[in-house]
């Protein structure tokens, strides 16, 4: 079995070729004191994204990440209590009136970040989200436009060769994906079924897994044990896509990586991150440091980097890092078919419906999709668990397993300066004070989910599903906490997730996001990422870095 | 009750090409867990942890190797097999635990006048159903909520184990690992010839026939 | 009714001008091109029913064979495949009414069996749409199999003498094998579509055979010497690409996770082996319509 957990990989001039059992790939590497031009802490969705795009564009990156750098093929099995090697399982502590489950459903530790896990689900933002504020009265407006999203859009869902409907039935006009959809699973067809008994439209999700082989890469063999980690390769984790291209480029990673700090100088300029690996404290130089942590860990980080200049943290003039963070409501109504349905075969979530995303005549703000689920064993325990099953009803109930059937939404919580990420008491293994996140739902929040439990259960009924009950208490993706926006007041970075404080200090992750939108996020981090690198470019050609 | 997949071992599986290699080693690992291995609970909390296992999923008597789920929560804390999150009400993931076991044992003395393992099934049962509805406060909980105890360490790390052992995907007909080989049916009502066959009325006998040529490759 | 349409599209065409010739050729020598044509078409018509069984197979297989009904396309491809290869060895010059039977029993299945597939899309969430028309029952597949009666008809009918349902036999075969062509054409198209013509050899099957197909649609129309040459030589090609598809699919098995030794499932849902000889069959099937069509003029 592998030692990738604890011992580095990416060294000696080489990192692993993910596509190949026991391959290799050639890596140019920067000593610790040769001051790169980017330092990237984080090589998940937006960083890793980041660091691919940036050293395409010639500049010299050194990308950090906390976790093993895997080979799917021969590091991941088929069992979820192992695969938790792949969550970001360091203790963090919540509270709030809703505190989080973090961990498994929204937070990777690997190189790759959370992509290596997630359900592989690819949509584009609604293009009025992106000026929520204005157009649609809640949140905050984006410094962004959605026309030049909807380009950098295009270039991911290309990246990752997303396999999609033919006809997209929401929004406006958008290319074909490059691969065409999947069979859809008897799941799946419970909710389509449930759409069109009900008159709402519904489509074959866009996802970031293969339904013809590209490449090394195999097509999906719908083994179904996708968020515990895809090993077919199937799935298009930034891992598996953006990260090859990345070392191709003459760009660094470094696993097993923990980033403690990042240092300025007297002009209050980054200069280089502070990191832990191979059991050492070390410092890389660098002329730009980008965070790229995801919601937790990148204002975890700049809170940790406080200084006697910077007391509060960086970028942190606003008082925003931390600020802000969003969940998307993650319930879901769940009941029993009678005929088998065998979730555990598949993607989990091959059928989706935006309806709720797109119809404004709702009394709440923000929107929400449902899609069909895949649950393996200790997830559907969990699920039964919850409703307070336990003992000879939970054993008789998952006898039932192959005919439970679900659908779940992905719902959009808005921002709130009360829903804060922290710094605890407590610190972790290398002595850094570890997050606590405090959550609480507001009202429109709680009409929202209300709306959806409805929804979804008029769907599995429609379908044909009974015995319904509903899981009001999960949630998924974090966003927010170092938010993009048009100033420095009510915002941490730019539109070019450039700090307003510290010029050469930017963030690329979730945590730009003002608000999170009614999708899953990461097709909009990584357009985000591939925007920043082509601004950076921009501002570089200017001389105004 | 009878058998739902009948003649169903996931573990005939083991050679096919649903099984790679990491999943066996990963898998073998698992069924080689000494039921009585414990190196965090010392003997008392260990023999309220194993009364508390037997109550929340109760395994048949007849079983030849039940699923060793209290060596498989010590394991989880010995391992230091975090979740990733902790409730700031509860303590981190040991302390709880012996607190926990403690305060269950302390009702259990008050109650019955005997410890939570010499407890009757309703007997336990009764204290365990308290405890979820947060009813039980003797000072030997010492700040922590039974309920929280109860939903976030009790439920997750019993149920969490034994779901994640061959014996209950065997018992809830579930297919088991799947790589390099995964599927190829899935449509309603459909299964491919390496998956457990439910023996509705009528089909039982089909059913373990099925079965029993789940691991033929 | 084909026959009428035929009928009136021969009427409405102008009089084919080698006919003068054939009165010219001696009756013995016109029987043995006639039958040596009906014998080839036995032999198009025999692989046709060959991936027509190895893929119904496959894909009723996968299927569970829960209708009991999906044996029947199994029964009537191998009957057809029997039927032909007899067909083949049999150099007498006249019809043979078994295999006469056989191949209207295979065309009735296949017209059967693409009504089922028609219903098994119809009733599927999103009805006609994309994604049934890549994973639902595919029309193609009954479609191959009416198509391989029909072909064993006309060679039938091609052996005992000129005309076909009034007219002329190897006019009416290369029609036949042209429209076969064309619709095994959008079947391959569909599925390399399906499959996001991620190798650039995908492009060959939707590329080569439709003008195949078109040029042997010409010919039916109106025969032409230069014409049927380059038709030949596609043809040649289509043929060799069924064999060559063969080849390509195999590596795509292995090509598949778990290659062939996961052979349960990449032979399923791999790409079909027993899909790409179909262009062959109906090659064959469009090379014999031509070698009538020369015979004649030759003489």
């Amino acid at each position: 079995m592998s030692d990738a957990a604890d011992q580095i990989r990416a060294t000696n001039g080489r990192a692993p070729d993910v596509l190949r059992v026991g391959g290799w790939t050639t890596m140019r590497q920067y000593p610790d004191d040769e001051e790169v031009d980017f330092v990237i802490v984080g090589a998940g969705a937006g960083g890793g994204t980041l660091a691919c795009r940036l050293a395409e564009h010639g500049f010299s990156v050194v990308a950090l990440d906390a976790g093993p750098y895997w080979r799917p093929l021969e590091d991941f099995a088929s069992d979820e209590r192992h695969q938790s090697k792949l969550y970001w399982t360091d203790e963090r502590i919540v509270d709030g009136e809703d505190p989080l489950q973090l961990g498994a459903n929204n937070s990777g530790q690997s190189v790759g970040g959370s992509t290596v896990h997630f359900a592989m689900v690819s949509l584009r933002f609604r293009p009025e989200w992106f000026k929520a504020r204005t157009k649609l009265g809640y949140g905050a407006d984006w410094p962004l436009d959605w026309r030049e999203m909807w380009r950098y859009y295009r270039e991911v869902e290309q990246t990752l060769k997303i396999s999609g409907p033919i006809t997209y039935p929401w929004g406006p006009k958008r290319p074909r994906y490059p691969y065409r959809p999947h069979q859809l699973n008897a799941a799946a067809q419970v909710l389509a079924q449930g759409a069109e008994a009900t008159g709402i439209k519904w489509t074959t999700t866009p996802l970031a897994t293969l339904s013809a082989p590209r490449g090394l890469a195999h097509p999906c063999v719908y083994r179904g044990m996708c968020v515990i980690g895809c090993a077919t390769n199937a799935k298009q984790s930034v891992l598996v896509t953006w990260l090859p291209r990345a070392l191709a480029a003459g760009a660094e990673i470094r696993d097993l990586a923990m980033a403690g700090r990042i240092e300025h100088d007297t002009r209050g300029r980054a200069t280089g991150v502070r990191y832990h690996r191979d059991g050492l404290w070390r410092f890389q130089k660098a002329r730009n440091v980008v965070v790229a942590g995801y919601a937790i860990e990148t204002p975890r980080l700049l809170l940790n980097s406080a200084s006697p200049r910077f007391p509060d943290g960086l970028a942190n003039s606003s008082g925003l890092v931390g600020k802000n963070l969003m969940v998307q409501s993650n319930q879901a109504v769940w009941g029993m078919h009678e005929r088998e349905i065998r979730s555990y075969k598949g993607p989990p979530s091959l059928a989706l419906t935006e309806h709720w995303n797109y119809d404004d005549a709702k009394d709440f703000f923000g929107g929400y999709c449902f899609m069909s689920q895949g649950t393996l064993p200790t997830v559907a325990a969990g699920i039964h668990a919850k409703r307070g099953l336990w003992g000879q009803r939970l054993v008789d109930e998952m006898q039932r397993y192959n005919h439970q059937v679900g659908v779940k939404m992905v719902g959009e919580c808005l921002p709130q300066e009360r829903n804060r990420v922290t710094l605890a008491d407590e610190t972790d293994r290398f002595g850094l004070p570890v997050a606590r996140v405090t959550y609480s739902y507001c009202d429109n929040d709680k009409r929202m989910i209300e709306h959806a439990l409805a929804a979804m259960r008029q769907n599995l009924a429609a379908a044909g599903v009974g015995e319904l009950f509903d899981e009001t208490d999960d949630t998924c993706h974090l966003n927010g906490t170092a938010r993009m926006g048009d100033n420095a007041r009510d915002s941490v970075v730019d539109a070019d997730c450039r700090s307003w404080d510290i010029p050469n200090l930017w963030v690329c992750d979730g945590s730009v996001f003002p608000t999170c939108g009614g999708v899953n996020p990461s097709l909009t981090i990584q357009a985000i990422a591939c925007r920043t690198a082509d601004r950076i470019k921009a501002l570089a050609a200017r001389g105004e870095l | 009750m009878t058998e739902r997949f009948p003649g169903y071992d996931v573990l005939s599986k083991r050679s096919t090409p649903s099984w790679n290699q990491q999943t066996r080693t990963v898998i073998d690992a698992r069924l080689a867990t000494n039921p009585e291995a414990h190196a965090f609970f010392d003997s008392v909390e260990w023999e309220t942890l194993k009364a508390i296992c037997a109550r929340i999923i109760p395994q048949p008597a007849d079983r030849q190797h039940p699923v060793p789920l209290a060596a498989m929560v010590d394991e989880k804390i010995t391992t230091g097999a975090t979740d990733g999150y902790r409730d700031a009400r509860v303590p981190p993931m040991g302390e709880a635990w012996r607190r926990g076991l403690g305060a269950l044992d302390a009702e259990a003395m008050a109650r019955h006048q005997r410890s939570f393992g010499q407890l009757g099934a309703a007997e336990a049962d009764g204290l365990l159903s308290a405890a979820q509805q947060g009813f039980l406060t003797d000072p030997a909980w010492d700040g922590l909520c039974a309920e929280l105890f109860f939903k976030q360490r009790i439920i997750p790390d019993i149920v969490g184990a034994y779901y994640a052992h061959p014996t209950a995907w065997s018992e809830i007909g579930f297919g088991g690992p799947a790589a390099p080989r995964g599927y190829v049916r899935t449509d309603f009502d459909r299964r491919d010839p390496w998956e457990a066959s439910e023996a509705r009325p009528g089909r039982e006998a089909v059913a373990l026939r099925e079965n029993q040529r789940v691991g033929r490759s | 009714m084909a026959r009428r349409a035929l009928a009136d599209l021969e009427e409405r065409l102008p009089a084919p001008r080698p006919t003068a010739r054939m009165f010219r050729l001696p009756v013995r020598h016109r029987r043995q091109e006639a039958t040596s044509a009906g014998r080839q078409t036995n032999v198009a018509a025999a692989v046709l029913a060959l991936s027509v069984l190895a893929d119904s197979s496959v894909e009723h297989y996968r299927g569970s064979f829960r209708n009991p009904a999906m044996v029947a396309p199994l029964g009537a491809a191998a009957l057809t495949l029997a039927a032909s290869l007899l067909g083949a060895a049999d150099d007498r010059p006249q019809r043979h009414t078994g295999r006469d039977a056989v191949y209207a029993l295979a065309a009735l299945v296949g017209v059967v069996g693409l009504g089922f597939h028609a219903y098994n899309i119809g009733k599927r969430p999103g009805r006609l749409s994309w994604h049934n028309l890549f994973y639902g029952a595919p029309v193609g597949a009954p479609a191959a199999l009416a198509l391989a009666g029909v072909l064993g008809r006309v060679a039938e009918k091609v052996r005992e003498g000129e005309r076909v349902f009034g007219l002329s036999a190897d006019r009416v075969l290369a029609a036949v094998s042209a429209i076969g062509l064309a619709g095994t054409v959008g079947e391959a198209g569909l599925l390399h579509f399906r499959g996001a013509f991620q190798n650039p050899a995908m492009v060959l099957p939707v590329a080569a055979p439709p003008v195949a197909a078109g040029l042997l649609g010409a010919m039916a129309l109106s025969p032409s010497k230069p014409l049927g040459r380059i038709a030949r030589l596609l043809l040649r090609l289509t043929a060799g690409l069924g064999v060559a598809g063969v080849g390509f699919h195999a590596f795509g098995v292995h090509r598949a996770m778990g290659g062939w030794r996961n052979w349960r499932q990449n032979l399923i849902n791999g790409p079909p082996l027993p899909a790409p000889p179909s262009f062959s069959g109906l090659a064959l099937a469009g090379l014999a319509a031509l070698a009538l069509m020369r015979g004649r003029d030759d003489d």
